[in-house]
């Protein structure tokens, strides 16, 4: 009985192996066939495009209005954030992988061009055989020049920003009766007022943060001396100069009386200071081109829910302002690319790649596209935004302010972070906190920033 | 039949014995630690080392080779001597204060505490609390209007009130008490088993004697969890060492270098700054001290334990 049993038991053991085997070799056979369609499908290039910029959403129209007219090359996007995209970054473009097509700043903290350049290949054949020889005509100059070396472009430009003015609530301003400050004394007069009624606010800044804090004492010293801030860095002038000795102590004097909110160096721009704005408790900040997306309806109820305020609540009126003459000049607007497109010399399939980046950065389809996208300018010239066509906050306020603002954009002269080395971007940062927190006087923090810059040999 | 139980017990004393096994079977056995262990930690361990000496942005083709540059640079560099004050000084005080609360909070639930239990969890639960998670609640609650602020409001410490993340002294402290809050689970679960483990007959005859709770604590409780101490000395200083995560999500290892430490500068100078040599220097000497430290700290609690 116990033999029968046995055997039986064998034999289904037998027959189940016997069917996982015929099942191996079904699944096998449709992995096999299914492995030969994905191979008449893969005759269909991918490229892998990472970049901090734009967010998920952008990218994935970007790409729509791409396939519109290359349906045969499939583009995948991969977002970063700002803090991982250069860690991330140099290792697979150093391993021999990595994205095809890589987004590349023109200088700082994020994707350096002077960085990553040894792995983008030299576009300038490929732009000569869209645009023709004349192929910079038209196109945002002082883009082409950042983002060339020797001649040759190696990364296009794709969207342009500009800092160096400043935004405002205008309804907060009017519950005050208040007027946008154009001197040191009515910025003065202006949060005496905020506060003596109870707003807890002024100005608020993430003295912290890369970028932002950079630009207002980039405008401050611009204030006091135009373009002495960029000849610092470019070592024409030293940072001991007077100049930028009294944007320090000026900078100072925002924090003494009274502008500045306390605890600025505690604060980081995105998200502390960005929140409290968007959520309405902030009246002025300092933020580039890339902020007008917040006057457009639905990227600020947007973003005031990732803002974390209620998306019922009355959306704020947001307008740009010039920065102050607190140093005997008004202030000129500078600016860069936002960001380029890089075509990896790893890639495997450069002329997809190639396709992409110089649709959505030369073709006028691509950059309509990118100024739909409302957070920053397109870099052909003949093309801008146009506010009419959406739906502003409150239109009859913002949309002049909004035509100012882009006219101003288009006479950009000054570059912003191009010159600008990570060691640098830090080394005005800490300037800006140790003069704030009291740790040194303007000249001795404009005395170790020159340090920095003197000294720093091994600093690319 | 019994001849086969005589084989049978040949080979399980050639088994006991250890005799018929190669050594080269025993080599399998840790084969795959060794090539773990040689193989990525050493190996990289060793390139770090090579790379120390190079001038190099992470990602170029090509490097400069500048000798000990990089540690001449980080000898003369004041944020790397700012960075090992902050790190003393935060091993020192999260080392006392968890020594101290964890031995306290340890001893109060050894004793028949109501809803002990659930303290344990309450105390416990930092250690699992992810740092990210956190560190948006501590830099909300270190505002300049926020909750500890508010609370010191309340409490009639008005005066006290300020931007604890925005100056340098005050923000190191804000770091430190988080330190404290989050390590202080870990060394009350070892000293409450470390207390656990003391004879309860000895402690009652110490009663019998006449011995106080501060001469129990002194003559029996700390000698016999000062291998737990020395552990936690040794945990501590390396977790100290290596440092990172609050500091860069809280506060960024700023206001002005003022909460720099050790990993975060580190991360500084070789991603965002792009000095990748520069940041290989620095973590050969953060090596160097934590394995020194690591060895100055067992030794030291070795050699005392033997003089006594």
């Amino acid at each position: 009985m116990v033999r029968k049993l046995s055997k039986k038991r064998l034999a289904s053991r037998r027959a189940s192996i016997l069917m996982v085997g015929i099942a191996t070799t079904v699944v096998g056979w449709c992995g096999v066939s299914s492995s030969v369609v994905d191979a008449s499908a893969s005759s269909i290039p991918t490229v892998n495009w990472w970049g901090w910029t734009p967010v998920t959403g952008l990218a994935a129209l970007d790409i729509a209005a791409f396939n519109k007219v290359y349906p045969n090359i499939k583009v995948v996007y991969k977002n970063f954030p700002d803090a991982n995209y250069t860690a991330a970054l140099r290792p697979a473009l150093l391993s021999g992988v990595g994205p095809d097509v890589f987004d590349v700043a023109t200088g700082g903290q994020v994707g350096a061009f002077s960085e990553f350049v040894p792995y983008a290949i030299n576009l300038t054949p490929a732009m000569v055989k869209l645009r023709g020889s004349n192929w910079a005509t038209g196109m945002y100059a002082p883009g082409i020049a950042d983002f060339s070396l020797d001649g040759q472009l190696r990364v296009v430009p794709v969207g342009r920003v500009a800092a160096g003015f400043m935004w405002i609530n205008l309804g907060l301003f009017n519950k005050y009766k208040l007027t946008p400050p154009t001197t040191l004394a009515q910025w003065v007069s202006v949060c005496k007022t905020f506060r003596a009624n109870g707003v807890g606010s002024c100005f608020r800044e993430g003295v912290g943060s890369p970028g932002f804090d950079v630009d207002t004492i980039h405008s401050i010293v611009n204030s006091v001396e135009p373009g002495a801030f960029n000849e610092a860095l470019s070592g024409t002038i030293k940072w001991t100069n007077p100049a930028i000795v009294k944007g320090l102590a000026i900078f100072k004097e925002l924090s003494t009386d009274g502008i500045l909110d306390p605890g600025a160096d505690g604060f980081e721009q995105y998200p502390d200071v960005n929140n409290a704005f968007l959520a309405g408790k902030v009246p002025m900040v300092q933020m580039g081109t890339w902020y007008q997306q917040n006057t457009e309806v639905s990227y600020l109820r947007a973003n005031v829910e990732g803002a974390g305020a209620s998306a019922n609540s009355k959306l704020p009126t947001f307008v740009p302002i010039p920065f102050p003459n607190v140093g005997g000049h008004s202030v000129a607007l500078f600016g860069d690319p936002d960001y380029g497109f890089a075509v990896s010399t790893n890639s495997k399939v450069k002329t997809a790649a190639t396709e992409f980046a110089l649709f959505l950065s030369s073709t006028k389809a691509g950059q309509l596209r990118v100024a739909d996208n409302f957070d920053e300018y397109p870099v052909l010239t003949t093309l801008s935004p146009d506010f009419s066509a959406l739906p502003l906050v409150v239109p009859s306020l913002q949309a002049p302010d909004l035509y100012k603002l882009a006219a101003l954009v288009n006479q950009v002269t000054e570059t912003r972070n191009a010159q600008i080395t990570s060691v640098m971007d830090t080394g005005i940062i800490t300037a800006d906190q140790s003069v704030i927190d009291g740790q040194a006087t303007p000249a001795q923090a404009a005395a170790t920033l020159q340090q920095t810059q003197a000294t720093s040999p091994y600093v690319k | 039949m019994l001849e086969r139980t005589g084989q049978a017990q040949r080979r399980a004393r050639a088994r006991r014995k250890g005799v018929g096994q190669s050594k080269s079977s025993g080599l399998l056995w840790i084969a795959p630690a060794l090539i773990v262990s040689v193989g990525l930690i050493y190996y990289c361990i060793g390139y770090t080392g090579i790379i120390s000496t190079w001038n190099w942005d992470g990602v170029s083709p090509t490097h400069q080779s500048v000798g000990f540059g990089n540690f001449r640079q980080l000898w003369a560099d004041p944020v790397f001597w700012g960075t090992l004050r902050h790190t003393l000084l935060y091993f020192v005080i999260v080392l006392v204060m968890e020594v101290l609360l964890g031995m306290v909070f340890a001893a109060l639930l050894h004793s028949k505490v109501w809803l002990g239990a659930v303290y344990k969890v309450i105390i416990f639960l930092p250690v699992v609390l992810a740092p990210a998670t956190m560190a948006p609640v501590f830099r909300s609650v270190f505002a300049p209007a926020g909750q500890f602020n508010e609370a010191l409001r309340f409490f009639g410490l008005g005066a006290l009130q300020r931007s604890w993340l925005a100056q340098p002294g005050t923000a190191l402290g804000v770091i430190i008490a988080i330190g404290i809050w989050q390590s202080t689970g870990v060394s009350f679960i070892l000293y409450f088993a470390a207390m656990g483990q003391i004879d309860g007959e000895i402690i009652e005859a110490a009663r019998l004697d006449g011995a106080g709770n501060i001469r129990m604590f002194r003559n029996i409780i700390w000698p016999s969890v000062r291998g737990t101490t020395a552990a936690l000395s040794v945990l501590t200083a390396i977790a100290s060492l290596k440092l990172f995560d609050i500091p860069y999500l809280v506060t960024s290892g700023g206001p002005d270098f003022g909460t720099e430490f050790l990993g975060t500068f580190i991360y500084r100078v070789s991603i965002p700054q792009a000095q990748v040599g520069y940041g290989a220097a620095l973590s050969i000497v953060l090596l160097v001290l934590a394995v020194t430290v690591a060895m100055v700290l067992t030794l030291g609690f070795r050699l005392r334990h033997r003089s006594e």
